[in-house]
C-alpha cells in the first residue's frame, strides 16, 4: 500500500508568506526539505482535525442538505437540478420515510434499471424496476452490493497531480492546455447515449477513442456481425425453449450481462407445475457454473473443445461445418442433437461470452437451422455503432504508447495495469506517455502509475443514462450529491476533454436527450426520470437472412488440446476487479466451491493428482497447496482446488483479485489487549489490497476465455482457505445427505408417476398423525393460544414462505440483499474459517451423483429461518429473548439477548448466527450510512437470524393501520424474495386463501425441511424436478451399474 | 463394607486434636507457600483470561456456529461433577450410617464447595453479554419480564445455586465443633476472636450438641435430594434439547453416576496427597482409600454401561441422526476423545477389581487422574461431537480451542487450588469431633459394666479439645 500525501496546495502555500514577514521554525524549514514538506503535509490532511478520511458530521448534513436541494428544494452549492421521485412525493418529506427513485446501473456495457431506496437523503437499498420493459423487479449480487460501494472508504477522495493532492479546477486548468487531437482516451464499453455524444464531438475535434472491456470482447457480436452483416446482439427466450444447449455460457451466473432477464426466462421455462412439462438444459462447459448446476445434463470439456462438441451437434442436425471430428457418433452429441432437432424452434444454442467467435458462428447456425431466430433467438438490432474491433484498438494503443506517439491519455473508468494480459505491455508503455490521467472509484493500479488521478463519482452520485441490454433508455439520475467534492463522472470528465469546458452531468445529459424526447420535453423528461426509463426505444427484433454464415463457418478445424489449458472467468463475487473492494462481495461464498476472499485454481480430481497437487480438511480448516502457473512466458502463484466437474486438464482461474488498491484511511492499530484491529476487515487499508491473486496477465487479447499450453507446479507452502460450507470434503457428508432427504428431486418423468414424490422422503409416520397436524409439546400453552395473541392485530396475518429449488439457482442474490437490507456485517476471511459468518440466508450446495454414480449434479439450498410453530428455540432461552409474535414468526429480541447460545444449538437448521466480537463497532464511518435505519445494528454477543424481513410486514402493517384496510397480497415482500433473479422465493399470508403462499404450499412438491423433528416450519420447500433426457439415461444408469 | 479397623494407629482424642489442628496453628510451611504460590499463578491466569474475554467477546475462544457451546459449558459440568462427592460422602453416607467416611468428609466436602465455586465461573463469563447475565434470576422489575421458565439453563441456574447454598451451609454446620476446639486453643487475639466468631459460641453444651445433630440430620436429609437432582438438572441442559447425542433420557442417571465417580476420584487424588503431607496416614487409612476406590469401581462400570445403552438405544430408536451422531462419535473427526473417555472411565477403573491395585497408593493415585481426565472428556464428548454434526450437513464443522479456552480452564484450577490450600492451612481439615465420635471410647456404655476389654488401656486425659466431644 501506498502512503498518499493528501495536501491540498492551497493549504501548504499558505504556510508561505512574503519573505519579509518569513518565520522558520529549523533549517528544514528554512530549506524547505522535503522530508519537512511531507512532515507538514501530514500534519495538514484534510480533515485531520475530525474524521481523517471520512465524512463528517457536518459533511454528512451537507450532503443531506445538498440531497434535498436535489428533491426539489432550493439549494445553494448546486444549481437546482430537479430528480422525481419513483412514488408521489408527500407534501413534506417525512423523516424516516425512504423515498424510491428509479435509477440505473453501468453494468459491462449495458444498464441495469434499479429502483434506490433513500431514506433521509441517502440510498440505503437498492432494488429492480418494477415497470421496466426487461426487469422482473428482481436485482443481481452486484446492484445489491453497489450500494456498498458508495460508501466505501477507499474510494479515492481527492484529485492527485503527482502524488500531490490537487483539485478539480487544477485539473480543469491543466485539460484546456491540451488540444482534444493530442488525446487518447481508453474507457470501458458504455451503453451511455450522452458518453457516447461526448465521445462524437471528442473524436470529432481529432481525439482517440478506445474501448477496452477486461472481461474480453464480445464474441458474440462479432460472431452475429459476420453471419448476418450487421451489428446484433442475441437475446435469448429461455421461457419459450424446449430443448437449450449451452456452449460454455454461464448464462445464469451473475456475472452474466442479461443473467437477470436469462434467469426469469429459464425459471419460467422450467415451472413444471401448470403445464406437467418443462425445458430441458444442456450444458457443455470447462469450470463448473451455476448454470451446469442447474442443467438436466452436462459435459465437462476443455475450454478449447467447446466449439468443437458444439460443430459436431451441428453436423448431425445438417449444418456443413468441421471440427470436432472425434465428437461425431458420440451417443451424447447425438441425443442432444436429435433432441434439439425434435424441438425445432423451440431448440436454443447459446454460447459462452468466454468462448472463441467460431463457438458463436456454430451456434448462430444451430439456432438458424432449427428456425430458433425470432422464437427462441431474438435478434436485436444495435444500429451501425458497434463494431467489436476492441482488442485490435487496444493492440494499436499500446504500440503508439510504446513508439511514443501518445502524449496525453486519459483512462476513464478502466485499469488496464491491473487487468490487461502482462504479453501487452501495458504498463511499461505507459510510462513513456508523458501526460496520464487516471479517473476511477478507487487509487487503484493504474492511478499509481498515472500522472493525474481524478476520482469518479459513483453512479448513485451523478447523472447519467443508458441503455438496458435489450436497448430500453433510461437516465441514470443521483440520489446524493458526490460524498467528495472533487468526485466527478465519467460523463463528466468526457465533456471536459471533447469541448474544454467544464460542464456539470446534468446539462450534457439533458442535452443528449434533447433529441430523443418526443412533445414537451420537460413533461417527458420527468416522467422518463419517474418511471426509470424511455417507453419503446428497445432495440428492434430483426430476423436479417444470414448471409454470411456458409462464410462464417468456413475453415473451421479442430482445435488441438494439448496440455493444460487455463480457464479465465470473472469471479461471481469481485467480477472483473470492480466488485473487489466491496466487503459484501468478498464475503458472498463462490457458488460452487463456497470460498470467500480469495480465489483459487480449481481443477478436477484427477488433473490434481496427476500435478502432485492436494487439498487437506484439518481441523476444520482447508490447507491447499500452492501452485505456479505459467502461460506464455508469465507465471503466477496461487493457492489452488480440487473440485468434481471440472474438465480435466484445466485450470479454472477467476479474475478480479490480487488488487492493490491505496488508501488513506491509517492502518487501525489497538492496544496489546484489543483484538478491533484483527476483527475490523477495514482495519488494514483497502478490504480487496492483498486479497487473491490477479490472474489478468496471464490472458491474452485474442482469446481472452481460454488459453492453452500452461504449465502447473507446485510450489512449497500450504495456504488457508476460508469455505462456507465444508461438504463435499467428507464424504460421509454425501452419504449422510442421501439418507436425510434435506434436498428432494426427482426425474420429470417420477414426477408425472407421482407429483407427491417427496413424501417417499419423509421418515414413517407415527399412528397415522402427519407430521404437520403432529401435536406439539407445549401445544396449549403456545403462545398462538394465547390471548394476548389472539387479540393482537397482527394475529390475522400468519405468514409463511416457500422456496422452490426447481427455480432456485444459486446466484447468491437473496443473500447479497438480505445482507444490505439487515445490515448483516463482514466478517472476515479468518473468521469465516472460524465458522462464524453472519449471512441470515444461506445457500447450501450439495453435489449429486458424479464419481462413477451416474452424472455430477449440483444442488442449491438457500436456508433462511424456518419460523418453527413449534420452535426449538424459544423453549430454551432462559431469558425469552427469542419469541413467538402474533403474526407467527420467531423473533429475536436483541436487547434482551444475553448470548448463552443455546438457542443456536438447537436449531436443527442452524440458521442462528452469534455476534461473537462487535463487528459494527469497528465500521468505518461513512459506512453508517449504507446501514437500513430500520433494522437494529446488532452489537457483540447476541444471537441474530432471519426475521422475515419483520420491519417490512411491520411498516406495512402501519400503512395499512392508517389507511384502514386489510393488508393485500403483495403488501409485504422479503428483501429475498424481491432480489431473486428467478422469483423462486414466495412470501405471504397463510391466512389469505387467495394468496400466492397458499398456492406454493398446496404444491405437491412440497416439503418441509426435518418435518419429523415436529418442529412445524413457516417455511417450506418446493422439490427440484430434472428434465434428463430418457435417451441418455440408460447410458448413465449402466454406468453406475458398473460400479 | 468389611470390618477393616476406622484408624491406623489407635490414637487418643488428644492425639486426633493434635493432629489435626496443630496444622492450623504451627507456623506456615515453606511448601504451603509454593504450592500456594503456583495456585495463585494458575488463579491470575484464570482471572487474565476473563478480563481478556469480557473486553474483546466471546470471539476469543473457539466456538463457531454449530458449535456453541465448548470449555466453558465443559468445564461447567467437570467442576460440578467433581463438586458431587462431598455431599454424597457428607450426607448419603452419613444418612446411611458409614462411619468410614468422617475421616474424608470434612475435605471432601470443602472440595465440593470449591468445585461448585469453579463451576459457577462459567455458566457467568459465557454469556455473549456478562453485563446482563443477572437477566437469568427471578429479579422483580419494572417491566415485568421474568426468565423463561420452560429453560433447563433456568432450571440450571437454581440447581446450582441451592447446591451451593446448602453444601456451604452444611460444610460450615458440620465444622462448628471443631471452630470451637480450634478456638479454645488458640493462643493469639485475633485467631480467638475470629474462630470465636466463626463457632458461633458453641461451648459443647449438651442442648448444642443436641441442636447440632438434629441441624446436621436435617440438612444431611435437605441434602440427599441435591446430589441427586442437580447434576440431573444439569444433564437436562442437554437432554431437554433436540440435538442428536443430547436428546437422551437416560441422561440424569448417567450424569449422577458420573459425578459421583469424579468426584470420588477427585477425593482420592487430593487426599492421597495431603494424608502424606500432613501425617494424617492413621486418620485417612488405606482403608478409607479403598472403599472409595470401590466406589470409582461401582460408578465408573456404571459409566461405562450408560455408554453402550447410548449406542444400544441409537440403533434400537431406529433415528438416523442419533445413529449418526453416535457413529461419529466413536470414528468421526473427535474419534480421539471419545476413545480417550472410554478407557479412562470404563477401562482403567477396572483394576480395582484387583486389592492388591486398589490398596496401591500409586496406582490409584495414577488411576483417579485418569479417570477425572475421562470425565472431562466425557463432557466433552457429549457437549462438542453431538453438536459439531447435527442435523444439515452443510453446517457441519470442527471445533478447536483456543489458547484463551485452555487456559480458562488451566486457571479454574488455580482458582480451586487457592481456595483448597487456603482451607487446609486455617480450618480443620478432617471433622475432628466426628472421627472421635466413631472410636470405642466415644460409645457411653465403653466404661461401662465389667470392666470391658479396653480396661487395661489408660485412659487419655481430657484434653481441650476433647472436652467438646459427647
Amino acid at each position: 500500500m501506498i502512503e498518499l500525501p493528501v495536501l491540498q496546495n492551497s493549504e501548504r502555500d499558505s504556510g508561505a508568506s512574503s519573505p519579509r514577514t518569513r518565520f522558520w521554525r529549523s533549517v528544514e524549514h528554512l530549506e524547505r526539505h522535503p522530508e519537512y514538506e511531507a512532515f507538514t503535509a501530514a500534519e495538514l490532511m484534510p480533515g485531520a482535525s475530525g474524521s481523517p478520511g471520512q465524512t463528517s458530521r457536518r459533511g454528512f448534513l451537507h450532503i443531506m442538505g445538498a440531497s434535498m436541494a436535489l428533491a426539489g428544494l432550493a439549494g445553494c452549492r448546486k444549481p437546482i437540478e430537479t430528480i422525481m421521485p419513483f412514488s408521489r412525493r408527500p407534501e413534506d418529506t417525512i423523516p424516516g420515510v425512504p423515498m424510491q427513485y428509479a435509477s440505473g446501473m453501468e453494468f459491462r456495457g449495458t444498464l441495469r434499471p434499479v429502483i434506490v431506496e433513500s431514506t433521509d437523503g441517502r440510498p440505503t437499498k437498492i432494488e429492480g424496476n418494477t415497470d421496466h420493459p426487461e426487469s422482473t423487479g428482481s436485482s443481481g449480487v452486484f446492484e445489491q452490493a453497489s450500494l456498498l460501494g458508495l460508501y466505501d472508504p477507499d474510494r479515492s477522495q481527492t484529485v492527485i497531480h503527482d502524488g500531490d493532492a490537487a483539485t478539480w479546477a487544477d485539473f480543469a486548468t491543466f485539460v484546456a492546455t491540451r488540444r482534444a487531437g493530442q488525446s487518447v482516451v481508453l474507457s470501458p464499453p458504455s451503453s451511455s447515449i450522452s458518453l457516447a455524444a461526448q465521445r462524437a464531438t471528442f473524436e470529432a475535434r481529432g481525439g482517440r477513442w478506445v474501448e477496452y472491456d477486461a472481461g474480453g470482447s464480445d464474441p458474440s457480436s462479432t460472431a452475429l456481425q459476420s453471419v448476418y452483416g450487421r451489428s446484433l446482439r442475441a437475446r435469448h427466450r429461455f421461457d419459450r425453449a424446449k430443448v437449450i444447449l449451452s456452449l460454455d455460457a454461464d448464462f445464469l451466473g451473475m456475472a452474466a450481462r442479461n443473467s437477470l432477464q436469462d434467469s426469469a426466462s429459464f425459471a419460467a421455462g422450467r415451472r413444471v407445475d401448470e403445464s406437467g412439462t418443462m425445458s430441458r438444459l444442456y450444458m457443455v462447459e470447462s469450470a463448473f457454473s451455476v448454470t451446469g448446476g442447474m442443467s438436466d445434463h452436462r459435459k465437462a470439456v476443455k475450454a478449447s473443445q467447446v466449439a468443437g462438441m458444439g460443430a459436431a451437434i451441428a453436423r448431425a442436425l445438417g449444418v456443413a461445418v468441421g471440427g470436432g471430428e472425434q465428437f461425431d457418433g458420440d451417443p451424447w452429441v447425438t441425443a442432444v442433437a436429435a433432441d434439439l432437432r425434435h424441438a425445432g424452434a423451440a431448440g436454443v444454442v447459446v454460447a459462452g461470452d468466454t468462448q472463441s467467435v467460431d463457438t458463436h458462428a456454430i451456434a448462430a447456425a444451430i439456432n438458424e437451422i432449427l428456425g430458433a431466430v425470432g422464437t427462441t433467438v431474438e435478434l436485436l438490432d444495435l444500429g451501425a455503432s458497434q463494431v467489436a474491433t476492441r482488442a485490435a484498438g487496444l493492440v494499436n494503443l499500446v504500440a503508439d504508447m510504446a513508439a511514443g506517439r501518445v502524449d496525453f491519455l486519459v483512462m476513464l473508468d478502466s485499469n488496464p495495469v491491473y487487468n490487461a494480459p502482462a504479453s501487452l505491455g501495458f504498463e511499461a508503455a505507459l510510462a513513456r506517455v508523458p501526460d496520464t490521467v487516471h479517473a476511477g472509484l478507487y487509487m487503484d493500479e493504474t492511478a499509481q502509475a498515472s500522472r493525474w488521478h481524478v476520482p469518479v463519482a459513483h453512479y448513485l452520485e451523478a447523472w447519467g443514462d443508458g441503455r438496458s441490454f435489450g436497448g430500453t433508455a433510461s437516465v441514470v439520475q443521483p440520489l446524493i450529491a458526490p460524498l467528495y467534492e472533487s468526485a466527478h463522472s465519467a460523463l463528466e470528465i468526457a465533456g471536459l476533454l471533447a469541448s474544454g469546458v467544464d460542464r456539470p452531468g446534468y446539462d450534457l445529459v439533458r442535452q443528449a436527450w434533447q433529441g430523443q424526447i418526443g412533445g414537451d420535453f420537460e413533461k417527458g423528461w420527468r416522467k422518463i426520470l419517474h418511471d426509470g426509463f424511455a417507453p419503446s426505444t428497445g432495440f428492434a427484433s430483426v430476423t436479417p437472412a444470414p448471409a454470411g454464415l456458409a462464410a462464417a463457418l468456413a475453415g473451421m478445424r479442430s482445435a488441438a488440446s494439448q496440455g493444460i489449458e487455463l480457464v479465465f472467468r470473472p469471479s461471481p463475487s469481485a467480477l472483473d476487479g470492480s466488485f473487489s473492494n466491496n466487503a459484501w462481495m468478498q464475503e458472498t461464498p463462490h457458488p460452487t466451491t463456497k470460498i470467500v476472499w480469495d480465489n483459487v485454481a480449481v481443477m478436477s480430481p484427477s488433473t490434481a493428482e496427476a500435478l502432485g497437487l492436494s487439498i487437506a480438511l484439518t481441523n476444520g480448516q482447508h490447507l491447499v497447496d500452492r501452485a505456479e502457473i505459467s502461460a506464455g512466458g508469465v507465471s503466477i502463484d496461487a493457492p489452488i482446488w480440487i473440485q468434481h466437474g471440472i474438465a480435466d486438464d484445466t485450470v479454472v482461474l477467476e479474475t478480479g483479485y490480487g488488487r492493490e488498491i491505496g488508501t488513506n484511511r491509517e492502518r487501525r492499530s489497538a492496544r496489546f489487549f484489543d483484538l478491533d484491529h484483527e476483527t475490523d476487515v477495514y482495519a488494514n487499508g483497502a478490504i480487496a489490497t492483498g486479497v487473491g491473486v490477479n490472474v489478468d496477465p496471464l490472458r491474452t487479447l485474442t482469446a481472452p476465455g481460454w488459453t492453452a499450453g500452461a504449465t502447473v507446479s507446485r510450489t512449497s507452502g500450504d495456504y488457508l482457505i476460508a469455505t462456507t460450507q465444508d461438504h463435499g470434503a467428507l464424504p460421509d457428508e454425501g452419504v449422510e445427505m442421501e439418507k436425510r432427504g434435506m434436498f428432494r428431486m426427482a426425474t420429470l418423468a417420477e414426477y408425472r408417476a407421482n407429483p407427491r414424490f417427496v413424501t417417499d422422503d419423509d421418515p414413517k409416520i407415527i399412528d397415522e398423525t402427519e407430521w404437520d397436524q403432529y401435536p406439539a409439546l407445549w401445544q396449549n400453552s403456545h403462545p398462538a393460544a394465547q390471548n394476548a395473541a389472539k387479540d393482537n392485530p397482527y394475529f390475522g396475518n400468519q405468514w409463511g414462505m416457500v422456496i422452490d429449488l426447481n427455480t432456485c439457482t444459486g446466484c447468491n442474490a437473496c443473500m447479497v440483499a438480505c445482507q444490505s437490507e439487515n445490515n448483516i456485517q463482514v466478517v472476515g476471511k479468518d473468521q469465516v474459517s472460524r465458522g462464524r459468518e453472519m449471512s441470515w440466508i444461506r445457500m447450501d450446495r450439495y453435489f449429486v451423483g458424479g464419481d462413477g454414480h451416474g452424472e455430477l449434479h449440483m444442488v442449491q439450498q438457500p436456508v433462511p429461518c424456518m419460523h418453527c410453530e413449534n420452535a426449538p428455540c424459544e423453549s430454551v432461552c432462559p431469558v425469552a429473548a427469542t419469541v413467538h409474535s402474533p403474526d407467527g414468526t420467531n423473533q429475536m429480541i436483541y436487547n434482551r439477548c444475553i448470548g448463552t447460545r443455546y438457542c443456536a444449538n438447537n436449531c436443527p437448521y442452524k440458521v442462528r448466527r452469534f455476534n461473537f466480537y462487535n463487528w459494527s463497532k469497528t465500521l468505518p464511518k461513512t459506512l453508517h450510512m449504507a446501514q437500513n435505519p430500520n433494522v437494529t445494528v446488532r452489537s457483540r454477543g447476541v444471537m441474530e437470524k432471519c426475521s422475515y424481513c419483520i420491519q417490512r410486514i411491520r411498516a406495512v402493517n402501519r400503512q395499512v393501520n392508517v389507511e384502514g384496510r386489510e393488508i393485500r397480497e403483495g403488501d409485504v415482500i422479503t428483501a429475498c424474495q424481491q432480489a431473486c433473479p428467478s422469483q423462486a422465493i414466495s412470501f405471504g399470508d397463510l391466512t389469505d386463501p387467495e394468496s400466492e403462499i397458499r398456492k406454493a404450499k398446496a404444491n405437491p412438491r412440497r416439503y418441509e425441511m426435518l418435518a419429523e423433528l415436529n418442529v412445524k416450519p413457516r417455511t417450506s420447500y418446493l422439490a427440484r424436478v430434472r428434465n434428463p433426457n430418457p435417451a441418455l439415461e440408460p447410458a448413465v444408469e449402466a454406468a453406475a451399474g458398473e460400479h | 463394607m468389611d470390618d477393616s479397623p476406622l484408624f491406623g494407629a489407635d490414637l487418643s482424642f488428644h492425639e486426633i486434636t493434635e493432629k489435626v489442628s496443630s496444622h492450623t496453628e504451627k507456623k506456615t510451611p515453606l511448601a504451603w507457600y509454593a504450592a500456594f504460590s503456583i495456585a495463585n499463578i494458575g488463579l491470575m491466569i484464570l482471572l487474565v483470561m476473563i478480563a481478556y474475554l469480557f473486553w474483546n467477546g466471546i470471539g476469543v475462544w473457539g466456538l463457531n456456529n454449530p458449535v456453541g457451546w465448548g470449555y466453558a459449558i465443559v468445564n461447567f459440568v467437570f467442576w460440578v461433577g467433581i463438586g458431587h462427592a462431598g455431599t454424597l460422602i457428607s450426607a448419603i453416607l452419613f444418612l446411611f450410617r458409614q462411619q468410614w467416611r468422617t475421616a474424608i468428609n470434612r475435605s471432601a466436602e470443602a472440595m465440593t464447595v470449591f468445585a461448585v465455586i469453579c463451576a459457577l465461573v462459567f455458566p457467568g463469563i459465557h454469556v455473549g453479554r456478562v453485563w446482563a447475565a443477572y437477566w437469568m434470576l427471578p429479579i422483580p422489575n419494572q417491566m415485568e419480564m421474568w426468565p423463561q421458565f420452560k429453560s433447563p439453563l433456568l432450571w440450571d441456574v437454581f440447581a446450582v445455586s441451592v447446591y451451593f447454598t446448602v453444601s456451604l451451609t452444611f460444610w460450615y454446620v458440620g465444622m462448628i465443633p471443631d471452630l470451637a476446639t480450634m478456638r479454645d486453643r488458640a493462643t493469639t487475639k485475633i485467631r480467638q476472636r475470629v474462630l470465636g466468631v466463626l463457632s458461633m459460641g458453641w461451648t459443647g453444651a449438651n442442648r448444642h450438641w443436641r441442636n447440632y445433630e438434629k441441624a446436621y440430620l436435617l440438612l444431611a436429609a435437605l441434602a440427599t435430594p441435591l446430589v441427586l437432582s442437580v447434576h440431573s438438572v444439569v444433564s437436562f441442559d442437554f437432554a431437554v434439547s433436540i440435538v442428536p447425542g443430547w436428546h437422551t433420557t437416560i441422561f440424569p442417571p448417567y450424569f449422577v453416576a458420573g459425578a459421583i465417580f469424579s468426584g470420588f476420584a477427585m477425593v482420592v487424588t487430593l487426599m492421597v496427597i495431603a494424608r502424606k503431607v500432613y501425617g494424617l496416614q492413621d486418620i485417612i487409612t488405606i482403608s478409607h482409600l479403598e472403599k472409595m476406590n470401590i466406589v470409582i469401581l461401582l460408578t465408573g462400570t456404571m459409566v461405562g454401561f450408560a455408554y453402550i445403552t447410548e449406542f444400544f438405544m441409537a440403533w434400537y430408536s431406529g433415528v438416523q441422526y442419533e445413529q449418526y451422531a453416535f457413529l461419529n462419535r466413536a470414528f468421526g473427526p473427535y474419534a480421539w476423545a471419545y476413545w480417550t473417555m472410554m478407557s479412562c472411565n470404563l477401562f482403567f477403573p477396572q483394576f480395582f477389581w484387583f486389592k492388591k491395585l486398589r490398596t496401591s497408593i500409586p496406582f490409584m493415585f495414577v488411576v483417579s487422574i485418569l479417570v477425572n481426565v475421562g470425565m472431562w472428556f466425557e463432557r466433552f464428548v457429549i457437549t462438542v461431537t453431538s453438536l459439531h454434526r447435527d442435523y444439515l450437513p452443510s453446517s457441519w464443522d470442527y471445533y478447536s480451542p483456543t489458547a484463551v479456552d485452555v487456559l480458562t480452564f488451566v486457571g479454574s484450577f488455580g482458582l480451586f487450588f487457592t481456595l483448597f490450600l487456603l482451607f487446609l492451612r486455617f480450618m480443620p481439615m478432617v471433622a475432628i469431633s466426628e472421627v472421635k465420635g466413631i472410636k470405642p471410647e466415644a460409645d457411653p456404655h465403653y466404661y461401662d459394666g465389667h470392666g470391658d476389654g479396653q480396661a487395661g488401656n489408660a485412659l487419655p486425659t481430657p484434653a481441650p479439645g476433647a472436652s467438646t466431644t459427647a
